[in-house]
Protein backbone atom coordinates (compact mmCIF):
# COMPACT_ATOMS: atom_id res chain seq x y z
CA UNK A 1 0.00 0.00 0.00
CA UNK A 2 0.79 3.76 -0.43
CA UNK A 3 2.43 5.21 2.70
CA UNK A 4 0.12 8.26 2.24
CA UNK A 5 -2.83 8.28 0.38
CA UNK A 6 -3.15 11.38 -2.08
CA UNK A 7 -6.41 13.58 -1.85
CA UNK A 8 -9.21 11.16 -3.15
CA UNK A 9 -11.36 13.87 -4.76
CA UNK A 10 -8.46 15.39 -6.64
CA UNK A 11 -7.89 11.28 -8.12
CA UNK A 12 -11.67 10.78 -9.26
CA UNK A 13 -12.07 14.35 -10.60
CA UNK A 14 -8.82 13.56 -12.46
CA UNK A 15 -10.17 10.19 -13.83
CA UNK A 16 -13.20 11.61 -15.47
CA UNK A 17 -10.99 13.26 -17.86
CA UNK A 18 -8.15 10.85 -18.57
CA UNK A 19 -8.62 8.67 -21.50
CA UNK A 20 -8.34 5.11 -20.44
CA UNK A 21 -5.50 4.93 -22.55
CA UNK A 22 -2.94 6.06 -19.66
CA UNK A 23 -5.37 7.01 -16.88
CA UNK A 24 -3.63 4.19 -14.64
CA UNK A 25 -0.18 4.70 -15.57
CA UNK A 26 -0.69 8.50 -14.99
CA UNK A 27 -2.43 8.23 -12.05
CA UNK A 28 0.47 5.69 -10.69
CA UNK A 29 3.20 8.59 -11.31
CA UNK A 30 1.34 10.79 -9.72
CA UNK A 31 1.10 8.87 -6.72
CA UNK A 32 4.27 7.75 -6.83
CA UNK A 33 5.68 11.10 -6.84
CA UNK A 34 3.13 12.50 -4.61
CA UNK A 35 4.69 9.57 -1.92
CA UNK A 36 8.00 11.44 -2.34
CA UNK A 37 7.18 14.76 -2.12
CA UNK A 38 5.49 13.67 1.00
CA UNK A 39 8.41 12.09 2.63
CA UNK A 40 10.38 15.10 1.54
CA UNK A 41 8.36 17.81 2.55
CA UNK A 42 4.82 17.22 4.22
CA UNK A 43 1.78 15.49 3.38
CA UNK A 44 -0.31 18.77 3.32
CA UNK A 45 2.73 20.50 0.46
CA UNK A 46 2.15 16.98 -1.20
CA UNK A 47 -1.63 17.49 -1.44
CA UNK A 48 -1.04 21.04 -2.95
CA UNK A 49 1.22 19.94 -5.35
CA UNK A 50 -1.17 17.30 -6.20
CA UNK A 51 -3.69 19.09 -6.91
CA UNK A 52 -1.53 21.39 -9.15
CA UNK A 53 -0.59 18.88 -10.84
CA UNK A 54 -4.16 17.75 -11.56
CA UNK A 55 -5.26 20.93 -12.44
CA UNK A 56 -2.48 22.32 -14.90
CA UNK A 57 -2.48 18.37 -16.78
CA UNK A 58 -6.11 19.12 -17.96
CA UNK A 59 -5.56 21.40 -20.42
CA UNK A 60 -3.05 18.89 -22.44
CA UNK A 61 -5.50 16.24 -21.56
CA UNK A 62 -8.25 17.71 -23.27
CA UNK A 63 -6.45 18.70 -25.97
CA UNK A 64 -5.01 15.48 -26.28
CA UNK A 65 -8.07 13.85 -26.81
CA UNK A 66 -9.75 16.51 -29.56
CA UNK A 67 -6.47 15.54 -31.29
CA UNK A 68 -6.40 11.85 -31.28
CA UNK A 69 -9.95 11.93 -32.67
CA UNK A 70 -11.43 10.44 -29.52
CA UNK A 71 -13.89 13.47 -29.00
CA UNK A 72 -16.13 12.61 -32.05
CA UNK A 73 -17.18 9.62 -30.17
CA UNK A 74 -17.31 11.37 -26.45
CA UNK A 75 -18.94 14.46 -27.94
CA UNK A 76 -21.80 11.58 -29.76
CA UNK A 77 -22.43 10.01 -26.39
CA UNK A 78 -22.74 13.44 -24.43
CA UNK A 79 -25.36 14.68 -27.45
CA UNK A 80 -27.02 11.33 -26.25
CA UNK A 81 -27.44 11.78 -22.54
CA UNK A 82 -27.84 15.56 -23.08
CA UNK A 83 -31.06 14.74 -25.01
CA UNK A 84 -32.42 12.16 -23.05
CA UNK A 85 -32.16 14.45 -20.11
CA UNK A 86 -32.93 17.46 -21.29
CA UNK A 87 -36.25 15.43 -22.39
CA UNK A 88 -36.77 14.37 -18.79
CA UNK A 89 -36.00 17.51 -17.59
CA UNK A 90 -38.19 19.27 -19.77
CA UNK A 91 -40.74 16.78 -18.75
CA UNK A 92 -40.07 17.61 -14.93
CA UNK A 93 -40.33 21.10 -15.92
CA UNK A 94 -43.66 21.46 -17.11
CA UNK A 95 -44.92 19.21 -14.62
CA UNK A 96 -43.71 21.39 -12.45
CA UNK A 97 -44.85 24.28 -14.06
CA UNK A 98 -48.52 22.95 -13.91
CA UNK A 99 -48.56 22.66 -10.46
CA UNK A 100 -47.03 25.60 -8.96
CA UNK A 101 -48.59 27.86 -11.91
CA UNK A 102 -50.49 29.99 -9.72
CA UNK A 103 -47.35 30.16 -7.63
CA UNK A 104 -44.17 31.24 -9.02
CA UNK A 105 -41.93 31.39 -6.26
CA UNK A 106 -42.27 27.78 -5.88
CA UNK A 107 -40.84 27.58 -9.30
CA UNK A 108 -38.35 29.97 -8.85
CA UNK A 109 -37.01 27.61 -5.83
CA UNK A 110 -37.45 24.13 -7.50
CA UNK A 111 -36.67 24.91 -10.81
CA UNK A 112 -32.69 24.59 -9.71
CA UNK A 113 -33.08 21.61 -7.28
CA UNK A 114 -34.56 19.99 -10.54
CA UNK A 115 -31.32 21.59 -12.67
CA UNK A 116 -28.53 20.60 -10.26
CA UNK A 117 -30.36 16.77 -9.83
CA UNK A 118 -30.52 16.21 -13.69
CA UNK A 119 -27.10 17.72 -14.50
CA UNK A 120 -25.77 15.71 -11.82
CA UNK A 121 -27.34 12.95 -13.08
CA UNK A 122 -26.60 13.49 -16.41
CA UNK A 123 -22.64 13.77 -15.03
CA UNK A 124 -22.99 10.23 -13.72
CA UNK A 125 -24.03 8.66 -16.46
CA UNK A 126 -22.02 10.42 -19.38
CA UNK A 127 -18.75 9.35 -17.14
CA UNK A 128 -20.20 6.31 -16.58
CA UNK A 129 -20.80 5.42 -20.42
CA UNK A 130 -17.52 6.89 -21.47
CA UNK A 131 -14.11 8.69 -20.24
CA UNK A 132 -14.64 12.18 -21.41
CA UNK A 133 -18.26 12.75 -22.48
CA UNK A 134 -19.00 14.87 -19.36
CA UNK A 135 -16.35 17.20 -19.91
CA UNK A 136 -18.34 17.70 -23.30
CA UNK A 137 -21.87 17.08 -21.50
CA UNK A 138 -20.53 20.31 -19.01
CA UNK A 139 -20.27 22.16 -22.27
CA UNK A 140 -23.36 21.56 -23.87
CA UNK A 141 -25.37 22.46 -20.44
CA UNK A 142 -22.99 25.68 -20.63
CA UNK A 143 -24.49 26.69 -23.86
CA UNK A 144 -28.13 25.84 -23.56
CA UNK A 145 -28.12 28.23 -20.61
CA UNK A 146 -25.88 31.23 -21.94
CA UNK A 147 -28.13 30.99 -24.78
CA UNK A 148 -31.38 30.93 -22.42
CA UNK A 149 -30.06 33.97 -20.43
CA UNK A 150 -29.25 35.81 -23.54
CA UNK A 151 -33.03 34.92 -24.95
CA UNK A 152 -34.65 35.92 -22.11
CA UNK A 153 -36.18 32.67 -21.14
CA UNK A 154 -37.27 32.85 -17.97
CA UNK A 155 -40.00 35.49 -17.82
CA UNK A 156 -40.39 35.72 -14.11
CA UNK A 157 -38.43 38.16 -13.23
CA UNK A 158 -34.96 36.82 -11.07
CA UNK A 159 -31.92 38.39 -9.94
CA UNK A 160 -28.80 37.92 -11.55
CA UNK A 161 -27.30 35.64 -10.04
CA UNK A 162 -29.77 33.05 -10.14
CA UNK A 163 -29.29 33.03 -13.86
CA UNK A 164 -25.53 33.46 -13.23
CA UNK A 165 -25.66 29.91 -10.68
CA UNK A 166 -27.28 28.13 -13.24
CA UNK A 167 -24.40 29.14 -15.81
CA UNK A 168 -21.64 27.93 -13.32
CA UNK A 169 -23.33 25.38 -11.00
CA UNK A 170 -24.95 23.70 -13.98
CA UNK A 171 -21.72 22.44 -15.69
CA UNK A 172 -19.68 22.25 -12.57
CA UNK A 173 -22.18 19.26 -11.12
CA UNK A 174 -21.84 17.73 -14.45
CA UNK A 175 -17.97 18.12 -13.76
CA UNK A 176 -17.78 17.01 -9.68
CA UNK A 177 -20.57 14.88 -8.99
CA UNK A 178 -19.34 11.90 -11.09
CA UNK A 179 -16.10 12.80 -9.51
CA UNK A 180 -17.18 12.83 -5.98
CA UNK A 181 -19.21 9.84 -5.97
CA UNK A 182 -16.82 8.30 -7.65
CA UNK A 183 -19.29 6.73 -10.66
CA UNK A 184 -16.73 5.92 -13.31
CA UNK A 185 -16.39 3.40 -16.15
CA UNK A 186 -14.22 0.52 -14.89
CA UNK A 187 -10.69 -0.35 -16.39
CA UNK A 188 -9.98 -3.82 -16.34
CA UNK A 189 -5.50 -2.65 -16.29
CA UNK A 190 -5.96 -0.86 -12.61
CA UNK A 191 -6.79 -1.38 -9.29
CA UNK A 192 -8.58 1.14 -6.76
CA UNK A 193 -5.98 3.17 -4.94
CA UNK B 1 18.56 20.70 -46.86
CA UNK B 2 17.72 17.86 -44.52
CA UNK B 3 14.08 16.46 -45.09
CA UNK B 4 11.88 15.29 -41.90
CA UNK B 5 9.48 16.48 -39.51
CA UNK B 6 11.08 18.93 -36.89
CA UNK B 7 10.38 17.97 -33.27
CA UNK B 8 8.21 20.40 -31.04
CA UNK B 9 10.14 21.89 -28.28
CA UNK B 10 8.58 19.63 -25.80
CA UNK B 11 8.88 16.79 -27.87
CA UNK B 12 12.72 17.32 -28.52
CA UNK B 13 13.55 17.70 -24.71
CA UNK B 14 10.70 14.65 -23.71
CA UNK B 15 13.24 12.64 -25.96
CA UNK B 16 16.29 14.16 -25.07
CA UNK B 17 15.22 13.13 -21.60
CA UNK B 18 14.31 9.60 -22.27
CA UNK B 19 17.57 9.41 -24.34
CA UNK B 20 19.80 10.59 -20.96
CA UNK B 21 17.33 7.63 -18.97
CA UNK B 22 19.28 4.95 -21.23
CA UNK B 23 16.55 4.85 -23.73
CA UNK B 24 13.57 3.80 -21.50
CA UNK B 25 11.80 5.71 -18.60
CA UNK B 26 7.76 6.03 -17.34
CA UNK B 27 6.21 9.68 -17.11
CA UNK B 28 7.61 10.31 -13.29
CA UNK B 29 10.97 9.81 -14.26
CA UNK B 30 10.96 11.85 -17.23
CA UNK B 31 9.07 14.87 -15.85
CA UNK B 32 11.45 14.49 -12.73
CA UNK B 33 14.84 14.40 -15.19
CA UNK B 34 13.19 17.61 -16.61
CA UNK B 35 12.79 19.32 -14.05
CA UNK B 36 16.03 18.68 -12.22
CA UNK B 37 17.87 19.35 -15.43
CA UNK B 38 15.86 22.60 -16.75
CA UNK B 39 14.04 23.89 -13.88
CA UNK B 40 11.03 23.12 -15.59
CA UNK B 41 8.08 22.16 -13.84
CA UNK B 42 5.89 20.50 -16.67
CA UNK B 43 2.87 19.01 -15.60
CA UNK B 44 2.41 14.89 -16.14
CA UNK B 45 -0.39 15.07 -18.14
CA UNK B 46 2.13 17.09 -20.39
CA UNK B 47 4.38 14.87 -20.62
CA UNK B 48 1.81 11.98 -21.36
CA UNK B 49 0.12 13.69 -24.03
CA UNK B 50 3.52 14.46 -25.72
CA UNK B 51 4.14 10.70 -25.17
CA UNK B 52 0.99 9.45 -26.68
CA UNK B 53 2.00 11.64 -29.62
CA UNK B 54 5.52 10.75 -30.15
CA UNK B 55 4.33 7.21 -30.18
CA UNK B 56 1.99 7.76 -32.52
CA UNK B 57 4.65 9.11 -34.72
CA UNK B 58 6.27 6.22 -34.22
CA UNK B 59 9.70 7.70 -32.24
CA UNK B 60 8.91 6.17 -29.13
CA UNK B 61 7.26 2.91 -28.19
CA UNK B 62 5.42 1.70 -24.60
CA UNK B 63 5.00 -1.25 -22.60
CA UNK B 64 3.09 -2.07 -19.14
CA UNK B 65 4.84 -3.75 -16.37
CA UNK B 66 3.47 -5.52 -13.08
CA UNK B 67 0.95 -2.88 -10.61
CA UNK B 68 3.17 -2.09 -7.66
CA UNK B 69 1.47 -1.10 -4.19
CA UNK B 70 3.55 2.11 -4.02
CA UNK B 71 1.35 3.38 -7.01
CA UNK B 72 -1.74 2.08 -5.29
CA UNK B 73 -1.73 -1.08 -7.64
CA UNK B 74 -1.36 0.83 -10.88
CA UNK B 75 1.03 -0.51 -13.55
CA UNK B 76 4.28 1.53 -15.09
CA UNK B 77 4.22 2.45 -18.58
CA UNK B 78 7.59 2.43 -19.89
CA UNK B 79 8.62 4.34 -22.63
CA UNK B 80 11.63 3.59 -25.05
CA UNK B 81 12.65 5.94 -27.64
CA UNK B 82 12.42 3.72 -31.48
CA UNK B 83 15.10 4.31 -33.99
CA UNK B 84 12.76 7.26 -35.86
CA UNK B 85 12.85 9.16 -32.51
CA UNK B 86 16.68 9.04 -32.90
CA UNK B 87 16.91 10.00 -36.55
CA UNK B 88 13.89 12.93 -35.62
CA UNK B 89 16.32 14.09 -32.56
CA UNK B 90 19.35 13.94 -35.15
CA UNK B 91 17.30 16.07 -37.48
CA UNK B 92 16.20 18.81 -34.62
CA UNK B 93 19.78 19.07 -33.52
CA UNK B 94 21.45 18.87 -36.91
CA UNK B 95 18.56 21.81 -38.06
CA UNK B 96 19.10 23.83 -34.78
CA UNK B 97 23.23 23.50 -35.21
CA UNK B 98 22.67 24.93 -38.77
CA UNK B 99 20.25 28.04 -37.51
CA UNK B 100 22.53 28.81 -34.48
CA UNK B 101 25.80 28.73 -35.89
CA UNK B 102 27.98 32.25 -36.13
CA UNK B 103 24.87 33.71 -34.29
CA UNK B 104 26.26 32.94 -30.52
CA UNK B 105 25.24 36.19 -28.82
CA UNK B 106 23.81 38.07 -31.28
CA UNK B 107 20.35 38.01 -30.48
CA UNK B 108 21.84 39.62 -26.92
CA UNK B 109 21.98 42.72 -28.70
CA UNK B 110 19.25 43.08 -30.90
Amino acid sequence: MSRYSPPAFACRLFQTVLPVSYRGALLGDLIEEYNLHAEATSPSAARRWFWGQACRSIPFIIGSSLRNGDWLISVSTAVGVYAVMGTLKLAADFMIAKLFAPEPTAFVVLAPIVFLAFTSIGGCAAARIRFGTAVFLALFVMITVAVQIIAKACTIPVPWWYEFGFLTLGPLSVLLTPAAFGVLKPNSNESAT
Amino acid sequence: MKQGELLGSLEHILLLALVRLDGSAHGMIVRREIEERTGRNISIGAIYATLERLEAKGYVSSSTGDPTPERGGRAKRMFRVEAAGNRALQISEQTLHSMTADLKGSWETI
